[in-house]
C-alpha cells in the first residue's frame, strides 16, 4: 500500500512540474520524460564513478537538465513555436536524447540498462548518517520531496513570475505588448519546470533500482499529461491527484497490461471530452458556482 | 560505393513514399479541420492487421483485400469522428489529446488481440528488378507507384472536384464557406474517413512488404508528421517530398553514420527546417 503513495509521490513530482510548464504557461512540452530519465542516469552515473554521496550528485544532474531546457527552450522559444510545433520539436529532442542514451552501451549500458544498488542517505538527529531503506522511510522521504515541489512552484506562481506565466497561457501576444518578455519567462518556467523534474528522476532510479531508457519515452510522456488532465491542469492539487488515481487504478484494478493502457487511453479521452478541467478543475467550478 | 548510394537512394524513396502517404493524411486534417490526429498511425496499423486478417487468415487474395482493409481502416475513423473528435471542433488543443488517447485505446487494443509477436504476410510479388547494380524488390516498386498515384488523385481531385474546392474553402475562412452552401460537419466528416482511409492503405501496403507489430503505428505517425512539416503543411505535395525526402535522408545517413541514430536524422532535418523555414519547403509564408 505504502509503495502505490511512493511512486504517487514521485510522478506527482513530475505532474505537478509539467503542470507549471503546461498548465500554467500554456506550452505543451513533450521534453519531461528526457529529463526525468536523464537525471536518473546522471545521478547514478556520479554516484557509481565518483563516489559523491547521492544528494550532491542530484546538483550536476539538476544542472545538465537546467542546461538542457535552456538550449532546448531557447531554440523552441526564440523562434516562437505555436503549441503543436512545440510539442512536435520538444518530441523531436526528447527521442534523441533517448537513442544517444539507448545507444551509448559503453556509458548507459543501452537498452539493458543500468542496476542502480545503492541508497540516498540523510543526516538525522540523534541517529547520524542513516540510509533510506524499506517503504516507510522512502514514503517519507518522496512525500518531503513532493511538498517542497509544491512548495516552490507555488512560491514561483504567486510571485511576478507566477502572473507573467499566466499571461502567456491567456494571450501571449497581448502579454508581449505589456511589456512581460515573453520569451525570458517561458524560458524560466520551462528550466524550473525540468529542474525540479530531474529530481523525481533521480530519486525514482534509486527507489525502483532499475534505469532504462524507456524511461525517455513517448510513453511516460502520455502518462503525465494523462495525470495532469485527469487532475486538472493550471492546478497544483490537481497534478497530484491525477497521479494517485492513475497509480493507484493498476493496483486496484487487476487487469492485463493490454486492458491498462486502454483504460489509460479511454480515461483521457473522458477526461477532455467530459471534464476538460480535471477533477480539482470541475470540482472547484461546482463549489464556485453554488457559492454564487 | 555509388551503386551503394544508388542504392540507398531508391529504397529510401519507397520508404520515404510511405511516410509521405501518412504525411498526407496529417497534412490534410490539419490544413483542413485544423485537428492534429496523432492517431492517424494507429489507423495505419489498423489497415495493417486488417489487411492480413483478410489476406492470411480469411483467405482473400492480395489485391483484393487492399481496399476493403483501406475502408476497414476509415470506418475506425467514422467512428472515431462520431464519438470524440466532432466534440473538439472548438478546441483544438483538445483535439490533439483526444488523439494520444486513442492511440493508447487502439495500440493496446491490437497488442491484446494478436501479442506484440511480429507477424508476416506471405510474399506478395516476389522477385526483383535489376537495374544495373541495384536490385528492387519488385513489390517495393509497385507499393511506391501505387503510393505515388493515390497522392497525385488526391492532387488532382482536390484542384478539380467541388468537393475540393469545398475543402480549400473551409480551410480558409470556416464561416464564409457555410454561407456559400458547403455542408461543413459533411466536409469534415469526409476528410476525416478519406485521411483515416488513406493511412490504411498505407499500412495494408506496409503489410506486404514488413512485419507488423502492434507498435508500428507510433513510429509512423512520428515520421509522417516529420515528413508533413518539412514538406509544409498546407501543402499535398509537400508531404510527398517531405516524405521522400526524409525518406533518403536517413537511407544516405545510414550509410554514414550507424544505423541506430537513423530516426535522429530526420528528427535532426525537422528542428532545421522548423527553426529556419517554418512553413516548410513548399508551404505558403501565411
Amino acid at each position: 500500500m505504502l509503495t502505490i503513495f511512493i511512486y504517487t509521490f514521485l510522478s506527482g513530482i513530475l505532474a505537478v512540474t509539467f503542470d507549471l510548464i503546461f498548465g500554467f504557461t500554456g506550452q505543451l512540452s513533450m521534453f519531461h520524460p528526457a529529463v526525468f530519465g536523464l537525471a536518473a542516469y546522471v545521478t547514478h552515473l556520479l554516484v557509481l564513478h565518483t563516489g559523491l554521496p547521492f544528494w550532491l550528485a542530484t546538483l550536476p544532474a539538476a544542472a545538465a537538465a537546467v542546461a538542457l531546457a535552456i538550449v532546448v527552450g531557447s531554440i523552441c522559444f526564440k523562434f516562437r513555436l505555436k503549441t503543436f510545433y512545440f510539442a512536435v520539436v520538444t518530441l523531436a529532442f526528447a527521442e534523441m536524447l533517448r537513442l544517444i542514451v539507448m545507444n551509448w552501451n559503453s556509458v548507459t549500458n543501452g537498452t539493458l540498462g543500468l542496476v542502480v544498488s545503492g541508497k540516498p542517505t540523510i543526516w538525522w538527529p540523534g541517529t547520524g548518517i542513516v540510509a533510506i531503506r524499506g517503504p516507510v522511510a522512502w514514503y517519507y522521504l518522496t512525500l518531503a520531496a513532493l511538498a517542497a515541489t509544491v512548495v516552490i512552484c507555488a512560491r514561483v506562481l504567486a510571485s511576478w513570475m507566477g502572473r507573467a506565466f499566466g499571461a502567456i497561457r491567456l494571450n501571449e501576444d497581448l502579454a508581449r505588448t505589456l511589456g512581460i518578455n515573453v520569451f525570458r519567462y517561458k524560458l524560466v518556467s520551462f528550466a524550473i519546470g525540468n529542474a525540479l523534474a530531474s529530481f523525481a528522476g533521480g530519486l525514482y532510479g534509486y527507489y525502483t533500482g532499475y534505469i532504462d531508457p524507456g524511461y525517455l519515452g513517448i510513453n511516460q510522456s502520455m502518462e503525465v499529461l494523462a495525470m495532469v488532465l485527469l487532475g486538472g491542469q493550471g492546478t497544483l492539487t490537481g497534478p497530484i491527484v491525477g497521479s494517485f488515481v492513475l497509480t493507484g487504478l493498476p493496483h486496484i484494478i487487476d487487469l492485463r497490461a493490454e486492458a491498462r493502457a486502454i483504460l489509460y487511453g479511454v480515461i483521457l479521452i473522458f477526461t477532455i471530452l467530459v471534464m476538460p478541467r480535471g477533477v480539482v478543475g470541475t470540482v472547484r467550478a461546482w463549489r464556485g458556482r453554488r457559492d454564487v | 560505393m555509388l551503386s551503394l548510394l544508388v542504392g540507398q537512394v531508391l529504397n529510401g524513396a519507397i520508404v520515404g513514399s510511405m511516410y509521405g502517404i501518412i504525411a498526407l493524411g496529417i497534412t490534410l486534417t490539419f490544413g483542413i479541420t485544423g485537428i492534429v490526429n496523432f492517431a492517424l498511425g494507429e489507423f495505419m496499423m489498423i489497415g495493417a492487421y486488417a489487411t492480413f486478417a483478410l489476406a492470411e487468415r480469411a483467405g482473400v487474395p492480395y489485391p483484393l483485400a487492399v481496399v476493403p482493409a483501406a475502408l476497414i481502416a476509415a470506418g475506425a475513423g467514422y467512428l472515431c469522428n462520431k464519438a470524440f473528435f466532432r466534440f473538439t471542433r472548438g478546441n483544438l488543443v483538445n483535439g490533439l489529446l483526444v488523439s494520444i488517447g486513442l492511440i493508447s485505446v487502439f495500440e493496446s487494443a491490437v497488442l491484446w488481440y494478436w501479442s506484440a509477436t511480429p507477424i508476416e504476410m506471405h510474399y506478395v510479388l516476389p522477385g526483383a528488378l535489376r537495374v544495373g547494380d541495384v536490385s528492387l524488390p519488385k513489390m517495393k516498386l509497385l507499393v511506391f507507384a501505387v503510393i505515388v498515384l493515390v497522392i497525385a488523385l488526391t492532387y488532382a481531385g482536390l484542384a478539380r472536384t467541388w468537393l475540393g474546392r469545398a475543402s480549400y474553402a473551409y480551410a480558409q475562412n470556416p464561416e464564409a464557406a457555410t454561407l456559400m452552401g458547403v455542408h461543413t460537419e459533411r466536409l469534415v466528416t469526409a476528410v476525416m474517413l478519406y485521411s483515416t482511409g488513406l493511412a490504411g492503405l498505407g499500412g495494408a501496403l506496409y503489410a506486404s512488404l514488413y512485419s507488423l507489430e502492434p507498435s508500428l503505428g507510433g513510429v509512423y505517425v512520428l515520421k509522417g508528421m516529420e515528413a508533413a512539416i518539412l514538406g509544409g503543411i498546407g501543402s499535398l505535395m509537400g508531404s510527398l517530398w517531405g516524405g521522400l525526402i526524409l525518406g533518403v535522408i536517413e537511407a544516405v545517413g545510414s550509410i554514414f553514420l550507424p544505423t541506430a541514430f537513423r530516426d535522429a536524422y530526420g528528427l535532426a532535418v525537422l528542428v532545421a527546417i522548423l527553426l529556419f523555414r517554418p512553413a516548410g519547403l513548399f508551404g505558403d509564408e501565411s
